[in-house]
């Protein structure tokens, strides 16, 4: 029966500053009442503003940062959660719950070297992943900077949230936009494949994925083509984050690793799955 | 500190906070949210006699004032639930109900029979009336000769307590009520959720996969109070109340009406350590208040007619 992590609680948390960040998202930080440990990359919290008019059903985030004893989450205003989430003020309380989910797999430095692919507010479980490729993770080898390739798309530049700091990162950062205002004039598939024809990027590489559906099904099946492993971070709509709603189903590959029951939780058992796992 | 006991016929129960079927996984999945030993029961995920899959996305479609949903009762089935789950509720430190679907009398006394000989089952819920199955026709939940026939033939299967849980898409609850009595339920759940929809008007698109579902949150206490209500005052059995519960303050009001527990779904979903913490509340209410026992609360509703404090003596509690 799968589960809510051991380590996932509710807890309260105080806004600390809520910043726009690129079009239509703002960076909200929040400090919890309790310190929190260390969050895998990629695990997410359910958050809810107490204000007494938010929605009833808190919303799913992916951890952004986490720093000085304070958790962050990229917010795009996309419906009432996010607007009333954006709309909050520096001192209002939050319930959080959390953290939830998997994480990314361990990005280690022994093998092949990454590809992190994200499309628009989808590049939000990566800045910690790069933090925590390049410092090592669960007691393997540290990624070199050079190693781990970052392909960040989204409609415009204005929405390529965040790109400076992670340039900054030392990382190998190209972007694409469908409107060519910044990096690759196309989508991140295209600009993979170009990379790779101009010898930018080695053929076998191993591949980390979030943002929308076609562009996570494009990748699942760029991966298959090439025979690249290949992990994607989902979000789908969420009803409570630990698994007792039944409203976040994923569907399971016949014969696949995730066992014959043709539904996985998505919060439970994710965000991250393995391409290979799951039907899009 | 206000005694928070309470008794359900055969049942002793150290507080009257359980949790909703399908809102709490079968129980112990949330214990680092709320213990198993500060809950009055858990009430298990609806277990089916053969496995499910669940119904199409989207399942879940939030609306103003509450949720809707059509899970489809994904589960399983009877044999993985006795292999895997009950193995670890035979320790859990509160009083265990199985929640119990079928789509025929043969279907429903089957599963009770497997659950008969299950030393950690102590209860059995039959759920007469999810609307996501059988197309929303509530074959059971709507005519009380087909919920007395499911509910006999579960009696009959088990020796085990057996509560009705009820829809509020009828015209008479207490009719619905009074019929499951008379075949032989310990108890009642009233009620599961209302029958809903919702249509985004610009492309045409239900917020669910099969465009109805069922209506729980916020937006329904009202209307599962007063089918709780008349439920209490139709028959001498117990009544369990659920709907839309949130805050103590609306356990305290379905103990008025005259439930001898509550069982909390949505706000699970906002919070799972929501339970705990309405029983913290609760004692602090009850101590507010100066009362001694949350029994003084039950069936306190003044509505001219007194049945509500009959059926409340009827379950063996104090009305007063």
């Amino acid at each position: 029966m799968p589960a809510p992590p051991p380590d996932a609680r509710s807890f309260l948390a105080e806004i600390t500053a809520i910043e726009p960040c690129g079009a239509d998202a703002v960076l909200l930080r929040a400090r919890p009442e309790r310190a929190m440990a260390p969050i895998r990359a990629s695990r997410f919290f359910m958050l809810k503003l107490l204000d007494g008019t938010s929605p009833l059903i808190p919303r799913p985030y992916s951890i952004y940062r986490q720093r000085n004893g304070e958790l962050e989450f990229l917010v795009k205003v996309m419906g009432q959660g996010s607007r009333a989430l954006a709309a909050a003020r520096k001192g209002q309380e939050l319930r959080l719950i959390g953290p939830l989910g998997n994480g990314w797999p361990t990005l280690d430095g022994e093998g092949l070297p990454w590809v992190f692919v994200a499309g628009g507010v989808g590049s939000a479980p990566f800045p910690m992943a790069i933090e925590q490729a390049l410092a090592g993770m669960d007691g393997r080898a540290a990624v070199d900077p050079g190693s781990i390739s970052l392909l960040f798309g989204a409609a415009n530049r204005e929405l390529l949230y965040d790109l400076d700091v992670l340039r900054s990162t030392g990382v190998r950062v190209h972007a694409a936009t469908d409107d060519g205002s910044e990096g690759w004039h196309g989508n991140v598939i295209e600009l993979f494949e170009a990379l790779v024809a101009k010898g930018e990027l080695p053929e076998e590489v191993r591949l980390l994925a979030c943002g929308p559906d076609p562009m996570l099904e494009a990748c699942s099946e760029l991966a298959e083509r090439r025979g690249l492993e290949c992990w994607l971070s989902l979000e789908t709509v969420m009803g409570c984050g630990v698994g007792i709603c039944n409203g976040c189903p994923v569907m399971t590959r016949p014969e696949g690793p995730l066992g014959a029951w043709p539904n996985a939780k998505c919060c439970v058992e994710g965000p991250v799955f393995r391409a290979d796992a799951i039907c899009l | 500190m206000a005694d928070l006991a309470v008794t359900l016929g055969p049942l002793s129960l150290r507080n009257p906070v359980l949790s909703a079927s399908g809102t709490y996984g079968h129980g112990l999945e949330m214990c680092h949210f709320t213990p198993p030993e500060r809950m009055g029961g858990l009430v298990s995920k609806t277990v089916t006699l053969r496995p499910r899959p669940g119904n199409a996305q989207p399942r879940i479609c939030e609306t103003r004032a509450g949720l809707l949903n059509s899970i489809g009762l994904e589960n399983k089935g009877v044999e993985n639930y006795v292999e895997t789950i009950l193995p670890d509720m035979l320790g859990a430190d509160t009083v265990v109900f199985t929640n119990i679907g079928g789509e025929s009398v043969e279907d429903f006394a089957e599963i009770a029979a497997r659950l008969d000989r299950e030393p950690a089952v102590d209860v059995l819920e039959v759920n007469l009336s999810c609307p996501n199955v059988q197309g929303g026709k509530l074959p059971f939940a709507t005519d009380p000769s087909n919920a007395a026939r499911a509910v006999e033939a579960v009696r009959r299967a088990t020796s085990k307590p057996v509560f009705a849980k009820l829809s509020p898409n009828v015209s008479h609850i207490g009719e619905m009520a009074q019929a499951v009595e008379q075949a032989g339920a310990t108890g009642i759940t009233a009620v599961n959720t209302l029958l809903g929809l919702a249509v985004d008007w610009r492309t045409g698109k239900p917020g669910l996969g099969t465009v109805q579902g069922g209506y729980s949150g916020p937006g329904i206490k009202p209307v599962a109070l007063r089918c709780a209500w008349e439920c209490a005052r139709s028959v001498s059995i117990p009544v369990i109340g659920c709907g839309g519960i949130a805050t103590a303050e609306d356990v305290l009001e379905f103990l008025a009406a005259g439930c001898g527990a509550v069982e909390l779904g949505t706000a699970c979903f906002a919070d799972p350590a929501l339970p705990g913490r309405i029983v913290e509340d609760l004692e602090r209410l009850l101590d507010e208040a100066g009362r001694a026992s949350i029994r003084s609360v039950i069936g306190s509703i003044r509505d001219g007619r007194g049945s509500s404090r009959d059926s409340a003596h009827a379950q063996g509690v104090e009305a007063r």
